[in-house]
């Protein structure tokens, strides 16, 4: 029966494992705030295992309890994960922002949780510790586990840290969202890719759109027409066409019609790709 | 949740209270403190009404658990104004600019927006007007249109720096 | 930089003008020390909470409160069967405390509790049992009309809850006779004025039954008659004591009399205070939107573009019981005629009963939906017959001088000056390719006078205090537009004294004068009059008081009292010698200001208003037509207003009501799934940020009105009334198609695009 701000990792984990699943991990309590909270919280923003960003030689690290807005003002995300940067602008507020996590945002799995779309574009890992000092990776695409439900168990396992590619060289990425407000408001879709081009035709890609299914979906058949080709007219409007029917989006009364969202789809899906594209042209 | 003791600064000064560690900041705040002055709008982070600054940042008292303010710093509207200069009961030149510019009107959402305007002149003494716009961004206001809390907030940054250079300067 | 570190809390020590002209609350507020309702405590006070129902239609068969009752903390548990029948309203009366043996919305009162602590009052909701035969619904104005449609209530046969067919002058000729007709039909959902205070109050009810509610309206004396009627109490026992407000836009004219009747309910059952509050959540489910209306409209012109005649059909929707809907369905079925001339005029209004939460009024008052509607008309005919939309407008805009077509005499009007200066502000002669034009323009009664044919006015007391300073007393409300600062300049000028001289007292009604309160841009028009009066009087009573003191004849100028030899006498002097020689009495000034009876037919015809003030916008959008997604650019708004005395102020109204007109036209706006409120939280129900509000170039062109005081009209409702319009014909003009459904949306524009295309 208790609220505990662990201040390490060691702590934060015997915690966990003496209540028996009672307690649950919490980290800016933007979303698990507004539920019914367990009785016991271990509270681990400030453990200092899954803080910080570090950029290694081939990997970016980012910790799981790193905020939106130490992410937004990061310059080592915003020059090697440009996606993820632009997502964690545009969450909420500001105040939103200086409380909400990226472990937070992916955990608590909302369909267009902004940052979780990002770091699925980019292809990011997350790496979670298990109560037992184990630890494991799995991508974050993986770690959803139905609708609003993550297959991680926050009272058994920490998410410590998200891993990164950074940037090639001819690589760029891009985050787009279509909202109905500029502040405080929950994207109609938004969309990440992230492209590699060389000598002006691409040779890597991957587009994500959200909010379609449980998680953050790549756009494969769009993916597909992408490789190889050589950006121009043509190809965008193949783009738009084959991304808005590719998947299937739901409607709802609050945001859109499953019509005018499926159409998004495609704008935004050809949008995102252009400006990443412009990017990784600028890179190569 | 059982009640606990948390300790936390309070508008600069130590203090412990006995909650429930999942009661909001907000309430413990408005119900424990007697501080009114953070008003409540809407429980859910969605009008920024209760902006208070946790180790100097603008947050939604409303979504902060209380017991997750053990051990750090909150400032509220009601320690603004001793924030210029050691005696109680003065204005920071941020109120000050918000009355002289008309900023306040009904004023429910005031103390929130000056703790918005508060933590943006901390971090960034000479903003443009976009960034004044963001960073009040999650500060619902209905009366104002946010133009006269703009043009306030941009007056108080010169007054701010004004003060800063020339320290005696009033 | 005038910067004075010294400023304490206290009235005392706010000697800068900005606090003169924003009312004297305005450093505590900045200071985060002003109460609003929401703050209030009083010893020994019980918290209250509603059961409401979950149901949109149904009967009521039982009710168990015993286990409720033995909870500990709960201290009383109050269903129908407790209190009186007896039904009270604003214009009709279909309401009861609580619901009786039937529920007419999601959200209706079922029953009340009073606890020592919320969550004990929480608990006792949970442990009432009701029983509920579920009967069926309608949620749609068009089914309530329908024949063999289920009866919400049974002594409004058809739903029906107000209607009524209006005729002036002969609008079947002008039809037949015209050049052009154009028709279009339009809808405008519920919306919610959404001050960002919920409403709160702590009822106080003593043994000597006097009940005292503690809360912030803007009608406060017009609610202390309904409450006392609606508890049968005598009218003097009921007193209402404002804390600061948070917010009202219209919809704390009444606020939510269901709160402050269960609240003194559980009061007067209790004998403690009892402090209720409703949740966002609340506000937005069961706190009063304005009405939803759907217009279908006719307009007939000349092929110059003189505008011959309009007809419209209108149907509101008013939910399940009718506050101010009635009135707020007359204005908008209306007043939109005056803007223009139009001497012929057809209208058919009908408020329609709904299972849905009731309904009442929000700033502008209907006014802006009709403008919406009127204004994007008026576009589409000019866009038939090859006129400039500016130009038409100018050609047919009214006048002073003008008997408009309802009988508003306009005395004094600038819409043409304003018209052109909102088209020069936006650039209309140079507009950009790129970029969408609208404009548009509006009316608004200021100081109306239809509320009380009988009681139209206000009146004010200015007492000369013992020290020298002047303490004002006036029933009208201020809750940030400027009202209170513009008392005190109007009554420092008329006694020629420094406004720091003054204090307010408006807040409490055992002490103010009686007052119909902010509503119908009255306030300053005919509060200030009154005000003005107050003064001149005091200064006559003072005046007189010296004189008798001096043994020969005082005048006082420029604020000081001088004898014919140059002596001067202290204010404060004159005043204790009055004081001592009355043993008691102060030097009081009473103001009272009638203005001339008005006078209007059984169809309404006549000069309801003491003056009118006008506004004419012009906005520059710009449309993404791949997604229909727009962005506001720009938006001029200029106003006549008569005399600007407080332009810091008339600006904050400006500013503010525009940014509510985006909000109506572009976001806001209340979903429901069958009678359930979905939009029921300020993320889903959006009002504006800062980041989407655009530029707001603002002008005032001044007129002398020979009514308003000091030359004086209303502005915070007018202020509204033209966006829709202006907005409406700017996407249209940029994207070439028309949305005649608010809130404008991206979705809504990309649809009309997609149309237009198909069809092409
Ligand atoms: C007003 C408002 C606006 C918002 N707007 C947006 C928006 O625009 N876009 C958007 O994407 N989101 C938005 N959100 C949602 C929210 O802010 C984000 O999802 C945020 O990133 C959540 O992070 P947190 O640290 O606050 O999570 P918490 O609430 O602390 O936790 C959320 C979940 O994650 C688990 N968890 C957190 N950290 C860990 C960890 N390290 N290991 C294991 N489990 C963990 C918790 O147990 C809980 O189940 C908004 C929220 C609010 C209140």
């Amino acid at each position: 029966m208790s609220y505990t701000i662990a201040s390490n990792l060691k702590q934060a984990i015997k915690i966990l494992k003496e209540s028996d699943g009672k307690a649950q991990v919490i980290a800016g309590a933007t979303d698990l705030f507004l539920e019914n909270l367990p009785s016991e919280l271990v509270d681990v923003s400030a453990v200092p295992e899954i803080l910080g960003i570090t950029r290694g030689k081939d990997f970016l690290s980012i910790g799981a309890g790193v905020t939106h807005a130490e992410a937004a003002a990061s310059s080592v995300i915003r020059s090697e994960a440009e996606a993820l940067s632009e997502a964690c602008r545009i969450v909420g507020s500001p105040q939103v922002r200086n409380m909400g996590t990226l472990g937070g945002n992916v955990i608590n799995a909302a369909p267009a949780a902004d940052a979780a779309v990002a770091l699925v574009a980019l292809g990011a890992k997350a790496v979670l510790t298990d109560l037992y000092g184990s630890s494991r990776e799995a991508f974050v695409v993986d770690l959803y586990g139905g609708y609003n439900r993550s297959s991680v168990d926050s009272s058994a396992e920490i998410l410590m840290r998200f891993l990164l590619k950074p940037a090639q060289r001819g690589e760029g990425s891009a985050f787009l969202r279509f909202a109905p407000r500029a502040a405080l408001a929950l994207p109609l879709v938004n969309a990440a890719a992230r492209i590699r081009v060389e000598q002006s035709l691409i040779k890597e890609a991957r587009i994500v759109i959200a909010p379609a299914k449980p998680a953050p979906t790549r756009l494969l058949e769009t993916e597909k027409l992408l490789l190889g080709a050589k950006p121009g007219l043509d190809l965008w409007q193949k783009v738009k066409s084959t991304a808005s029917s590719e998947i299937e989006v739901r409607g709802s009364m609050l945001r859109c019609s499953e019509e005018y969202r499926c159409h998004l789809v495609g704008v935004l899906a050809r949008r995102v790709s252009q400006q990443a594209v412009v990017r990784a042209m600028e890179a190569e | 949740m059982k009640e606990q003791v948390i300790n936390f600064q309070l508008n600069d000064e130590p203090v412990n209270v006995y909650s429930d560690p999942s009661l909001s900041l907000l309430k413990l705040l408005r119900n424990r403190f007697n501080l009114l002055g953070t008003k409540e709008g809407c429980g859910r982070g969605d009008c920024g009404v209760c902006t208070v600054l946790l180790d100097g940042r603008a947050v939604n008292s409303c979504l902060i658990p209380a017991g997750k303010v053990q051990g750090r710093n909150v400032c509220t509207i009601e320690g603004i104004s001793s924030k210029s200069t050691a005696k109680a009961a003065r204005f920071h030149p941020i109120q000050q600019a918000f009355v002289e510019k008309g900023a306040v009107q009904c004023g429910f959402c005031t103390p929130g927006m000056i703790m918005s305007a508060f933590a943006l002149l901390q971090e960034n003494p000479s903003p443009s007007k976009e960034e004044v716009r963001e960073a009040i961004s999650g500060n619902l206001c209905r009366c104002s249109g946010y133009k006269q809390i703009e043009e306030a907030v941009l007056e108080a940054a010169k007054v701010m720096i004004c003060q800063k250079e020339h320290p005696g300067f009033k | 930089m005038p910067i004075d570190k010294e400023k304490g809390f206290d009235a005392k020590n706010n000697s800068s003008g900005a606090t003169v002209n924003q009312g004297p609350d305005v450093w505590a507020k900045a200071a985060g020390r002003a109460l609003y309702g929401i703050d209030l405590q009083l010893p020994g006070m019980l918290y209250g909470k509603i059961l409401r129902s979950p149901h949109p239609h149904a009967r009521i068969k039982a009710i168990d409160t015993a286990e409720a009752d033995a909870l500990p903390g709960v201290r009383a548990v109050l269903t129908a069967s407790d209190i009186k029948k007896k039904r009270y309203g604003i214009v009709v009366q279909d309401e009861l405390p609580l619901a009786y043996d039937r529920v007419r919305y999601i959200g209706d009162e079922v029953a009340a509790v009073a606890a020592v602590d919320e969550k004990s009052a929480s608990r006792a909701l949970e442990a009432l049992n009701v029983e509920y035969e579920p009967l069926s619904a309608v949620f749609e104005p068009k089914a309530a009309l329908a024949q063999g449609a289920v009866q919400i209530h049974d002594q409004f046969p058809g739903n029906i809850a107000w209607q009524r067919e209006l005729e002036r002058g002969n609008p079947d000729r002008a039809f037949k006779e015209a050049d052009l007709v154009v028709e279009n039909s339009f809808s405008i959902p519920s919306v919610h004025p959404t001050y960002l205070e919920p409403i709160a109050c702590v009822a106080s009810s003593d043994y000597p039954g006097n009940l005292t509610i503690h809360t912030a309206l803007q009608s406060p004396d017009i609610v202390r008659d309904i409450i006392a009627g609606a508890l049968e109490l005598p009218f003097s026992k009921v007193r209402i004591v404002g804390p600061v407000m948070g917010g009202g836009f219209g919809g704390r004219v009444y606020g939510n009399l269901k709160l402050y009747l269960l609240s003194s309910l559980l009061s007067q059952f209790t004998g403690l205070p009892v402090k209720m509050q409703l949740s966002r959540e609340e506000e937005f489910c069961i706190g009063r939107p304005m009405i939803a209306a759907e217009l279908k409209i006719k307009m007939a012109l000349r092929s110059d573009g003189t505008f011959l005649a309009r007809e419209s059909e209108i149907v509101t929707d008013n939910g399940a019981y009718s506050a101010q809907a009635p009135w707020v369905s007359k204005t908008l079925s209306e007043r939109n005629d005056s803007v223009y001339r139009i001497p012929n005029i057809r209208t058919r209004a009908c408020l329609v009963y709904t299972n849905k939460v009731p309904t009442a009024q929000y700033r502008a008052y209907g006014n802006q939906a009709a403008n919406f509607a009127c204004e994007s008309l008026i576009d589409q005919a000019a866009e038939k017959l090859g006129l400039d939309p500016l130009q038409i407008r100018l050609n047919n805009c009214t006048q002073a001088g003008d008997t408009t077509v309802h009988g508003l005499k306009i005395k004094s009007c600038a819409l043409k000056d304003c018209l052109k200066e909102a088209a020069a502000k936006i650039g209309w002669s140079n507009r950009n390719k790129n970029c969408g034009y609208g404009i548009s323009a509006g009316i608004h009664a200021s100081g109306s006078l239809v509320a009380n044919k009988d009681f139209r006015g206000a009146s004010a007391r200015a007492v000369l205090e013992l020290d020298g300073r002047v303490t004002l007393f006036s029933g009208e409300q201020d809750y940030g537009q400027g009202t209170y600062g513009a008392f005190t300049n109007i009554a420092a000028g008329v006694l020629e004294l420094d406004p720091d001289l003054f204090s307010l007292n408006c807040r409490d009604s055992l002490i103010t004068p009686y007052s119909q309160g902010a509503l119908a841009n009255r306030q300053t028009t005919i509060g200030g009059r009154a005000v003005q009066l107050a003064a001149a009087d005091l200064k006559k009573l003072i005046e007189e008081a010296a004189s008798e003191m001096a043994g020969e004849p005082v005048r006082m100028e420029k604020g000081r009292l001088k004898s014919n030899d140059g002596s001067i006498m202290e204010l404060a002097a004159v005043a204790v010698y009055y004081h001592n020689r009355t043993s008691g009495l102060t030097l009081t000034g009473e103001g009272s200001y009638v203005p001339p009876p008005v006078e209007y037919d059984e169809t309404s015809y006549g000069n309801i208003s003491v003056t009118y003030s006008f506004a004419a916008h012009a906005a520059e959008v710009e449309v993404d037509r791949e997604t229909g997604a727009f962005t506001i650019k720009r938006i001029a708004s200029v106003h006549d207003s008569g005399r600007i005395i407080n332009p810091l102020a008339a600006r904050g109204q400006v500013y503010g009501g525009v940014a509510q007109g985006v909000g109506f036209s572009c976001y806001e706006g209340y979903l429901f799934d069958r009678g359930r409120v979905v939009s029921k939280t300020l993320a889903d129900y959006r009002i504006p940020t800062a980041l989407d509000v655009p530029h707001i170039a603002c002008c005032f062109i001044e007129t002398t009105d020979p009514e308003g005081p000091l030359g004086v009209k209303g502005l915070g409702e007018v202020v509204q009334v033209p966006v829709p319009g202006a907005l409406a014909n700017a996407v249209a003009d940029a994207a070439g198609v028309r949305v005649t459904e608010l809130p404008i949306t991206a979705e809504k524009i990309y649809r009309a695009i997609s149309k237009g295309e198909c069809a092409r």
